[in-house]
């Protein structure tokens, strides 16, 4: 097995609207600023792994329009959706590419550009994960109002609605914690120079101030709908430890899929999942990415986390199903402090997903802040400690899609 | 070598405007009509697994754990337990659309009213069935609340003949 | 390649034109056949990739409801918005790694719900070309026809003659869609002009279909079966758009080919290649496939095909399945292309098999005018 490290990282500013670059050129940005990080000619490229959510945007295929513009014409290139976790696929899709032996040079980029479609964040009429199920259930003769009743969360947060009402239920949690939630994403987005929703020195307060969506879920909770690209360069063991001064190993990776939960399954037939916090799925990649990392205690082991959550209940509960707390306590650990960028487990400093959501670049974006924490070059939002052992995790499809990626500075 | 752009306020963008949309002709089987013909007869049908003996309601396909296809079919009982809950907030005039109708111009909703979308486990289910709450106080809704589905009047084996859910009586 | 991986278990659907059937049947059935052709459980399965698009199948993460129908509930899944010959070089990539043994790849496309010409328009630059209109996968391919036939002296008659090839080698294949035992030229000719000079009969048919393998590693390959066979090669290069590059040249297929050939020691593919499997779109492409694979110099198509030599019975037979003009289910084609180079090799192709089969060459494209392309090279355990 060849270990591979991250060697490269490139951003570009993520926000609700990139009018002042087209999709070529936004993606190309994040390439580029990701090669000359590595201090990597285009040319030693030896391939590409690509993502995005084509439905948003309008283009089918986006890569093949935009080879030139990525340096991927004449090299392999691979396209890999997998829905939210579509950042982190195409990370590990890169790591196989190297790990395989065959490219010893591999570029990961996802990206999202909303801003070109009428309704940014929503899906061309083309293609809508739930529709043709939709159109299933009004043929067997659903009632507007149950379709109502479904759609009274939006296709936004969906049943991450629901999976935060399991979790305050069996845990104790309140909304004021989702409020502390998001208010510290904010907060740390204002640290952090590519973030989308930036609100220095917002208070859990400012959050509950905001309109309620759908109980428990305020306006100041859910995601926004961003522009933007980013990109990792990865490179097999040799060529890392010629170039790169300071490498950060992939040591461990998984994305276990479970059984779908976005309310209904194929056809509209129901789920055999009667929590759906439980998100096994997540607990599985994760017990196998640190097996492979050689982590025995997360809790100790880990320095910080950088957890996918458009949901600010999703950090406290994919924490705990990546064992960084116990079962039903992040919210107090929370309380205490200690998921704050200078706390024992600082979880999003960069602000996370809840603050910037471009879909295809968002779990590529959660990889690449680790490897910035661990190289000690995450600017304003690095935190205090040095950083060994971080986990960043990918959620998407509909409930269903997980990646856990453990990142260490040694091998 | 550095990427060479000027960097501008805004690019030069050409306005196109394309109705994308394509005939999708989806294909569905014809498990959610069997389901919905048992509700004209008031029976809740669920789809039972022969391998693991999970019942899945409404009936799906495909068990995924034991990776064949469920079969067989069960019939749950029409009482059940609320396992989850989300409260819309107040309807208002103008505020969301479905379908590119609003749904308080429609007569779907009134005017502040707050909708609940409940998660309800029948009694012999091993899933969730989505549906709405009615006859409760969004004070009143809790995890574990006992309830009794609701029969529509005039039932024709579609999926509106449950309607919803009420707060079982003792 | 440090460690080798083989294909040992298979299945396709019967590929037709509108499958009575929904995508979740369709996958269940070609996942559940091919962990039954190599005997193993779904247990023993450590990855999953599939490979579908979301324009083709109408939904956004198309293969969002389909993890349990594939077998891959709680496993390692991904997936590639590609045609199926990538899932399976990305499932290679997964077990050469160490990190996995054995994986099952599966891809498929419905043409009949969303219809991938259509879809094929918004794969085009949307900044000029979409504004004009015109361009789709057949006007490109028609540009592509047109020059091609100028610079080398083609004609159409020529062109005909792949159609025939194909469409009559499909008729012994019981999967293929489209079916023609007694076609001639006259009667391709004469079909329904789409984009001078295309044709319905010189571009393959819109079908539904799916089909599945299984790659094991060298240890867990010797447990499964007697027949593995073994990847020996692989080579995958993408060109840039269309505007780009010089479509009469498929250059992103010569950079591919001469990756696998290299890593499969071939020297003199015409000789060393039993039987070849090629995704040929259109009737031309097969032509300019043949000469970005080394088979004859450029321009030189028209002579392979004109003496049969790529005929079924010839000396180096491409596609004796029908290739993709026989049935094209778009992700499913390249992946299908490299089961039925793999039933060559163990004598497994009903009327369609070619004697004496120990190397055989696979290949996948995707994107217009085959902007993409991969090639497998396999080979049996006897040399």
């Amino acid at each position: 097995m060849r270990n591979v490290a991250v060697i490269g990282c490139g951003q570009t500013k993520h926000s609700g609207k990139r009018r002042d670059v087209n999709l070529a050129e936004m993606v190309g940005d994040a390439v580029w600023n990701a090669l000359e990080d590595a201090g990597v000619a285009p040319e030693e490229v030896d391939a590409f792994t690509v993502g995005n959510m084509q439905g948003f945007g309008g283009v089918a295929q986006p890569e093949q329009w935009l080879a030139e513009w990525i340096g991927a014409s004449g090299k392999p290139v691979l396209r890999i959706t997998t829905g939210g976790s579509t950042g982190a696929s195409v990370v590990h899709g890169a790591y196989y590419a190297v790990a395989s032996g065959l490219y010893d040079i591999a570029v990961a980029t996802g990206w999202e550009k909303h801003s070109d479609s009428k309704e940014p964040g929503a899906t061309t009429g083309l293609t809508h994960v739930g529709l043709g199920n939709t159109v299933n259930q009004v043929n067997c003769g659903a009632s507007l109002r149950h379709l109502l009743s479904m759609m009274i969360v939006g296709a936004a947060a969906g049943v991450a609605c629901y999976q935060a009402m399991y979790y305050m239920h069996r845990s104790g949690c309140r909304i004021e914690h989702l409020d502390m939630v998001a208010a510290k994403d904010r907060r740390n987005a204002a640290k952090n120079k590519y973030a989308h929703l930036q609100w220095p020195g917002c208070t859990p307060e400012d959050i509950a101030r905001t309109e309620l969506v759908a109980y428990p879920f305020r306006f100041g909770h859910i995601c926004p709908a961003s522009d933007g690209a980013s990109a990792l360069v990865l490179a097999s063991e040799d060529v890392a430890r010629k170039r790169c001064p300071k490498p950060v190993w992939i040591r461990g990776l998984a994305a276990y899929s479970d059984e779908e939960n976005q309310i209904m399954s194929e056809g509209g037939g129901g789920i055999g999942i009667l929590d759906a916090s439980q998100q096994v799925g997540a607990t599985m990649s994760a017990i196998k990415a640190y097996r492979m990392a050689g982590i025995k205690d997360p809790r100790k082991e880990i320095d910080l986390a950088e957890l996918y959550q458009p949901f600010p209940s999703q950090e406290l509960i994919f924490a705990e199903r990546i064992g960084l707390f116990e079962e039903g306590k992040a919210w107090m650990a929370l309380e205490r402090g200690e998921t704050d960028i200078d706390g024992r487990m600082p979880c999003d400093v960069s602000g996370g997903v809840n603050a910037t959501n471009a879909i295809g670049s968002s779990a590529l974006q959660r990889i690449l802040e680790c490897a910035l924490q661990i190289r000690g070059k995450a600017e304003e939002h690095q935190v205090p400690k040095e950083v060994h052992h971080a986990v960043a995790t990918a959620w998407g499809g509909a409930t269903n899609y997980f990646a856990v990626t453990v990142l260490s500075d040694s091998l | 070598m550095p990427y060479i752009k000027e960097k501008r306020k805004e690019t030069l963008s050409l306005e196109g405007n394309w109705e994308i949309s394509a005939s999708t002709t989806w294909k569905d089987s014809p498990l959610l009509q069997e389901y919905a013909l048992g509700l004209k007869e008031k029976k809740i049908i669920g789809s039972l697994c022969p391998g693991c003996g999970k019942v899945i309601v409404p009936p799906r396909n495909i068990c995924g754990r034991c990776h064949r296809r469920m079969d067989e079919r069960a019939e749950v009982s029409d009482i059940g337990t609320v396992t989850c809950f989300v409260i819309s907030a107040p309807f208002e005039k103008g505020k969301m659309k479905l379908f590119g109708v609003d749904p308080v111009d429609l007569g779907l909703v009134k005017e502040g009213e707050r909708v609940i979308s409940v998660y309800v486990k029948f009694d012999g289910a091993d899933s969730n069935v989505d549906t709405e709450l009615v006859g409760a106080k969004p004070e009143e809704v809790y995890v574990g609340m006992r309830v009794k589905a609701v029969w529509a009047e005039n039932r024709g084996g579609k999926l509106s003949d449950l309607e919803a859910v009420e707060p079982l009586k003792e | 390649m440090e460690r080798r991986v083989a294909i040992v278990g298979y299945a396709q659907s019967h590929h037709q034109q509108d499958m009575p059937m929904t995508r979740e049947d369709m996958v269940f059935e070609v996942a559940r056949e091919a962990l039954r052709s190599a005997a193993i459980l779904r247990e023993d399965v450590d990855t999953v990739i599939t490979a579908s698009t979301d324009f083709l199948d109408g939904r956004t993460i198309s293969n969002l409801y389909l993890s349990m129908a594939v077998g891959a509930y709680l496993k390692d899944e991904s997936k590639v918005e590609e045609d199926g010959a990538f899932a399976a070089y990305y499932a290679l990539m997964r077990i050469l790694s160490g990190v996995h043994h054995i994986a099952l790849v599966e891809g498929h496309t419905q043409g009949s719900v969303v219809n991938p010409h259509l879809v094929s328009t918004y794969t085009v630059d949307p900044l000029f070309e979409r504004q004009y209109g015109f361009l789709n996968d057949i006007s490109a391919a028609a540009f592509q026809a047109r020059m091609y036939m100028e610079r080398y002296g083609v004609s159409e008659e020529e062109i005909a003659l792949v159609s025939v090839k194909n469409l009559t080698n499909a008729a012994r294949n019981p999967w293929a869609h489209r079916k023609m035992p007694d076609l001639t030229v006259e009667e391709v000719l004469s079909s329904k002009l789409y984009y001078d000079p295309i044709r319905e009969l010189t571009m393959s048919p819109v079908s539904d279909g799916a089909c599945a393998l299984v790659l094991a590693s060298e240890e867990k390959a010797g447990e499964i079966t007697d027949t593995p066979v073994w990847i020996e090669g692989v080579g995958s290069c993408s060109d840039g758009y269309l505007r780009d590059r010089d479509i009469c040249r498929l250059d992103s297929l010569r950079k591919a080919a001469l990756t696998a050939y290299e890593m499969a020691g071939i020297r003199d593919p015409s000789a060393e290649l039993d039987v070849l499997e090629v995704s040929e779109k259109f009737a031309h492409e097969e032509l300019l496939i043949y000469e970005a694979l080394g088979l004859c110099p450029e321009g030189k198509g028209k002579t392979l095909i004109a003496e049969g030599v790529t005929e079924r019975q010839g000396e180096t037979p491409v596609n004796p399945s029908g290739g993709a003009l026989g049935a094209d289910p778009v992700c499913a084609t390249g992946l299908v292309r490299l089961i039925e180079a793999a039933k060559q090799i163990r004598g497994d192709a009903d009327a369609h098999q070619v004697p004496g089969v120990n190397r055989a060459l696979a290949h996948g494209q995707f994107g217009l005018c085959a902007q993409k392309n991969i090639v497998f090279i396999l080979g049996s355990d006897k040399k």
